[in-house]
């Protein structure tokens, strides 16, 4: 409805309304409830099959490069718009497909119920380990998008025409899905520790980025933006799915939604700092090293949760949502219950 | 205005000075100019640019058992147009916009192709209808309201200078609302079709499910 309405703006302030503030909406409430769900369904193998998930965003976005320009070729802004608005009342029938599962789920799982209502939301606004696991994505996204918001200028500032810098951009498209599966995959293995594949990708993405100022011809650009995007799509599924380590199953939706909510002030911030430094030392280069850096400092930050050191994992479909310091793993077995017949 | 002093020289590559040269000619178009031995292989030619007449393409040939010539252009900025055409709707509106890089033209003026005329036009007269914007020297907007059919073609945008005149062209394109409509409509109609064939199916199998449950429990108790 917000690229329908876009459509018809007169104005700039139509279009914030429009495009921004109700498109996004509709966004951010398909979005949570979608990993919310996909979580339910696959308790035991979360991890991947949010990856496959999510991988699924990256196949449209790498589609996307290509298809907006033709659109703004044949139809103008308002009706690449009109098209768009089009395809995107497709999530009502992604929607539609979402629900059948869930009943038989509820029925069958023993766990207590997770308490529900705004206690649970406050009670995750005094919960150490997740703000602070909230507070490494902030850090995080503030560089993660730098090079999806200025890569293509950052090509052309090395010397790629516009064709060059739109190939860069979907070969880390292509690198940022794989990466999401490869990741899922990985993490899917039951003896490994979500939060320290998260820890390794965003060290590794961080690292990526501090060496991407070193491509300056379209190959080495080229490469290491397939590395950028690699590792930066493994981080996507481990983000959501080491959520359920941190505050449990049980308080998993809500602690995404608190979490995105904090996430957005550091993309916000994240890109057009970028850009502002860029504007002051007269390129990108330190542009993508300050991106670097807030990688780094959020993978630190991931460092002191408490469950990092344990040694056996919790899929945390065990537990209840109490905020608990205590190292879960005492508590629990590591033994996924089994739903009676 | 003010006049441009230029120097335009030439010179032979070190690996052809065993040549002997015959003769060497500054020409612009037939017109020889006498040029000057700047040094044993190269020749130069003394230019005051004061009108646009002057403009133009001035080579140097060097005759000798080869001929090498080269040449310079002397032109006024060009403007770029664009290749793509601006797409709008009937009934919006539309802006071009030509742009001139370093160096600021006296005047700007806008043109449209009527068949194979060029007509300028006057934003004066039709104030309802066209609206340049001149707030800025380097670069000129045309804005036009109110847009039709008629309205679709190539627009020229011409920036005066003091030597000459420099023109960009630009594509306007207009579409009615049924084009981007029709792929719109297939698209929701896809979906309208879709959503509620999802649905039913669901509620169908629920159904079923049901209906197998009781069909175990009436199994059971017999």
């Amino acid at each position: 409805m917000g690229f329908l309405l876009g459509a018809f703006a007169t104005r700039l302030s139509h279009l914030y309304l429009s495009v921004g503030l109700l498109a996004g909406l509709g966004w951010a409430l398909v979005f949570t409830p979608s990993l919310g769900a996909v979580s339910r369904y696959f308790p035991t193998r979360r991890a991947m099959a949010t990856g496959l998930a999510m991988a699924g965003a990256s196949v449209v976005g790498l589609a996307l490069g290509p298809l907006v320009p033709l659109l703004l070729d044949a139809y103008g802004w308002r009706g690449s718009l009109l098209v768009l608005a089009a395809l995107s009342f497709n999530l009502m029938v992604a929607g539609a497909l979402l629900r059948p599962l869930d009943v038989t789920i509820e029925m069958e799982s023993p766990r207590p119920p997770a308490p529900r209502g705004q206690g649970g939301l406050r009670e995750l606004l005094h919960h150490g380990p997740f703000l602070r696991y909230a507070l490494a994505f902030v850090l995080v996204d503030a560089g993660y998008y730098v090079p999806h918001v200025h890569g293509p200028a950052r090509a052309q500032e090395v010397g790629c025409d516009e064709q060059r810098a739109g190939l860069v951009m979907a070969v880390t498209a292509v690198a940022d899905g794989v990466g999401r599966v490869v990741a899922g995959l990985l993490a899917a293995r039951p003896t490994a520790s979500l939060l320290r594949h998260l820890f390794a990708w965003s060290v590794l993405t961080g690292l990526a980025l501090l060496l991407l100022p070193l491509g300056t011809s379209f190959g080495g650009l080229t490469a290491l933006a397939l590395a950028y995007g690699f590792c930066a799509g493994a981080i996507v599924p481990l983000q959501f799915t080491g959520v359920a380590e941190v505050v449990g199953a049980g308080r998993l939706l809500h602690a995404i939604g608190l979490m995105q909510m904090f996430e957005s002030v550091g993309s916000l911030l994240g890109a057009p700092f970028a850009g502002w430094l860029r504007d002051l030392t007269g390129d990108f280069k330190v542009s993508f090293l300050a991106a670097g850096a807030f990688l780094l400092a959020g993978s630190l930050l991931i460092l002191t949760l408490p469950s990092f050191f344990r040694t056996s994992r919790s899929d945390g479909s065990g537990t209840e949502g109490v905020p608990d310091p205590v190292p879960k793993g005492l508590e629990l077995s590591s033994v996924p219950l089994s739903p009676p017949n | 205005g003010s006049a441009v002093k230029i120097e335009l020289s030439c010179r032979l590559a070190d690996k052809y000075s065993y040549m002997k040269i015959l003769q060497v000619t500054w020409k612009r178009g037939n017109e020889t100019i006498k040029h000057i031995n700047k040094t044993e292989n190269s020749w130069g030619i003394q230019l005051t640019i004061s009108e646009n007449r002057k403009l133009g393409s001035y080579t140097c040939t060097v005759t000798g058992e080869e001929e090498f010539s080269v040449a310079f252009h002397l032109q006024v900025p060009q403007i770029e147009g664009r290749e793509k055409p601006v797409i709008s709707y009937e009934g919006d509106s539309a802006i071009l916009i030509c742009k001139s890089h370093s160096y600021t033209p006296i005047a700007w003026t806008w043109y449209m192709t009527n068949g194979s005329e060029q007509i300028a036009i006057n934003d004066s007269l039709m104030l309802d209808k066209y609206i340049i914007d001149r707030t800025d020297a380097n670069v000129t907007h045309l804005k036009i309201l109110k847009l039709t059919k008629e309205d679709d073609g190539a627009y020229w945008c011409e920036a005066a200078y003091e030597l000459g005149k420099s023109k960009g062209k630009l594509k306007l394109k207009i579409l009615s609302l049924m084009v981007p409509l029709k792929p719109f409509l297939a698209i929701v109609a896809e979906v309208v079709i879709l959503v509620p064939l999802i649905l039913l199916f669901e509620f169908y199998s629920k159904k079923k499910r049901a209906e197998d449950e009781k069909e175990f429990d009436q199994i059971e108790q017999l």
